[in-house]
């Protein structure tokens, strides 16, 4: 197969793993009004970007090249590591039922009986996590797609899923949120550059600001999305 | 890489496989990295005295970290002994090491913040590397509220704290990081070259609960875009790592915010494997994020002690 056909299918944004339902905490940045058109929705989607390029993108990473290995110990220490790096309740929720859902959908697409099968087992007994850029590294391997892809499909998605959410929440139009995602693309390289060499115990991420309207929502009683 | 001659006793401290560090290995021009006066060494233990008091037992310094002995003047809780750690190097500038080890043995309890700011002076050559090791035993305490972190242009900065944390164990840890010299000249905010922070816990049997890391490299990145800094100076993490329970009382009783009047804002969350709770706070100015922390000590201290945080001393 064509491993471009894939890459394409596991980056749509209607990939069902759950995606539409999380805004990285763009609805309570649109509700105080820190995200109110094209120029700070750009900043707070590079943001986001920038949050997950080293540490999300370098779980994936580690968990991919474990996949095409075959060291599952590997996979579960992306996993853990992931975790215990994640500093708020709904990212780690976010990231966990997204995990779990991509695992569930590898099992349709490549059976019980592989290492996402396995994988899967492991997340329904709490032996491990389950999180998605783990679950990505797995079924990009799985699929036969380069880790480069990986990578640029990571990032895509996570500016996607804000970019998607602020169609919802902020006063932009598609034209703004298309050409966002455009600039933003062209970033992606480097980062990889900067994160292929990146092992577990470097990553790295700096947004309080997010962090702050994470907690925020966590808090809060608004709830147009999960966080 | 950096050839480090170590002369000094205290343990060695060694960031040049970072590869954050990497654009920083050279020598220093004046006094080597890891010279004495330049490699400073703290180890404090605190017991219990035979009535059930806390007390300094241990206490072994190397210059230019001094830490003289415990005073009790927590009127709150008056059998807490409260320590101040000084410097007499005046700020950290290129080369310096550090190492700070606290140990709470089982059932102690104590207060640490240090006598002035950290200043992270200018550098041309090399870094400033800080390694911190905190051990709680079981049902110790430990507020840790040192004064705010400046990082003057072209400072390096790396930091590795290691929590060794009982489940019954309390620790309040903050750090208050300024954007700069605000004021100094024209203004010199986010002109240091880098700070490299990392904090991670584990359980005495070595069981990881958390690691965070945050690398500020603002000539690198947009740090003042919404989502990161956006318009704010000052910003503070505050670990605590506490019992469930206690965690869950301090959560309900504490507010996230963003105050446009104030120009103040904080969060708090828990942190992963139920180790406890993250609070940032962000802010223009020192003084109301250091009362934010200090608020939020208080609660986390209601919460384990049942008592609440004194007023700051005014001079402070």
């Amino acid at each position: 197969m064509n491993p471009i056909l894939p890459l394409l299918q596991f980056s749509d944004a209607t990939f069902p793993v759950g995606t539409f339902s999380f805004s990285n905490g763009l609805e309570t940045a649109s509700y105080e009004h820190l995200v109110h058109d094209a120029d700070t929705l750009e900043q707070y989607t590079r943001s986001a970007a920038l949050q997950a390029a080293f540490s999300d993108g370098v779980a994936a990473l580690t968990a991919y090249r474990g996949a095409l290995t075959g060291d599952y110990d590997v996979i579960l220490d992306a996993d853990s590591a992931l975790l215990q790096f994640k500093m708020n309740d709904e990212a780690r929720l976010m990231l966990c039922r997204m995990g779990k859902k991509l695992a569930e959908l590898g099992v349709h697409l490549w059976g019980e009986d592989t290492l996402m099968g396995r994988w899967l087992s492991d997340i329904k007994d709490e032996k491990t996590p389950g999180c998605y850029p783990v679950a990505q590294g797995i079924a990009f391997a799985a699929a036969g797609i380069g880790e480069r892809e990986l990578y640029a499909s990571h990032q895509y998605g996570v500016a996607n899923m804000v970019v998607s959410a602020a169609l919802r929440c902020v006063r932009v139009s598609h034209y703004d949120t298309q050409r966002i995602l455009y600039r933003l693309a062209g970033e992606t390289d480097s980062l990889y550059e900067q994160a292929r060499s990146m092992t577990l115990d470097r990553m790295h991420a700096f947004v309080p600001e997010m962090d702050i309207l994470a907690s925020m929502h966590e808090k809060g009683k608004m709830r147009m999305f999960m966080n | 890489m950096t050839q480090q001659r170590h002369y000094s006793d205290a343990p060695q401290v060694d960031f040049d496989s970072a590869p954050e560090m990497r654009p920083y290995l050279a020598q220093p021009d004046a006094m080597y990295v890891g010279c004495p006066g330049k490699h400073g060494y703290l180890n404090l233990g605190f017991e219990l005295d035979r009535n059930g008091r806390s007390f300094l037992r241990e206490l072994d310094r190397r210059a230019p970290l001094i830490v003289q002995q415990e005073l009790y003047f927590d009127e709150q809780l008056p059998d807490m002994p409260c320590v101040y750690i000084l410097s007499s190097g005046g700020p950290n500038v290129d080369g310096d090491r550090y190492v700070q080890r606290f140990t709470m043995h089982r059932g102690t309890m104590a207060f640490i913040s240090t006598g002035a700011a950290t200043k992270l002076a200018e550098m041309r050559r090399n870094y400033s590397g800080m390694t911190q090791e905190f051990t709680l035993e079981e049902d110790s305490y430990l507020e840790y509220l040192p004064e705010p972190i400046i990082p003057c242009r072209h400072t390096r900065f790396i930091c590795d704290t290691r929590i060794t944390a009982h489940p019954t164990a309390t620790l309040f840890y903050s750090e208050i990081y300024m954007g700069g010299r605000k004021y100094y000249s024209d203004g010199e905010l986010f002109a240091y070259d880098l700070l490299s922070v990392c904090s991670h816990g584990e359980r005495p049997d070595g069981t990881p609960l958390f690691r965070e890391k945050f690398i500020i490299d603002p000539a690198h990145m947009p740090l003042r875009d919404t989502g990161m800094m956006g318009d704010y100076d000052v910003f503070a993490n505050v670990l605590v790592l506490t019992p469930p329970d206690k965690a869950a009382a301090v959560y309900d009783a504490t507010d996230a915010f963003i105050d446009p009047a104030r120009h103040l804002a904080a969060g708090i969350t828990h942190l992963p494997s139920g180790a406890g709770l993250l609070y940032k706070v962000l802010g223009m100015e020192p003084g109301p994020v250091k009362a934010a922390v200090r608020d939020f000590c208080s609660k986390v201290r209601l919460a384990v002690k049942h008592r609440s945080m004194p007023d700051e001393f005014p001079w402070r």
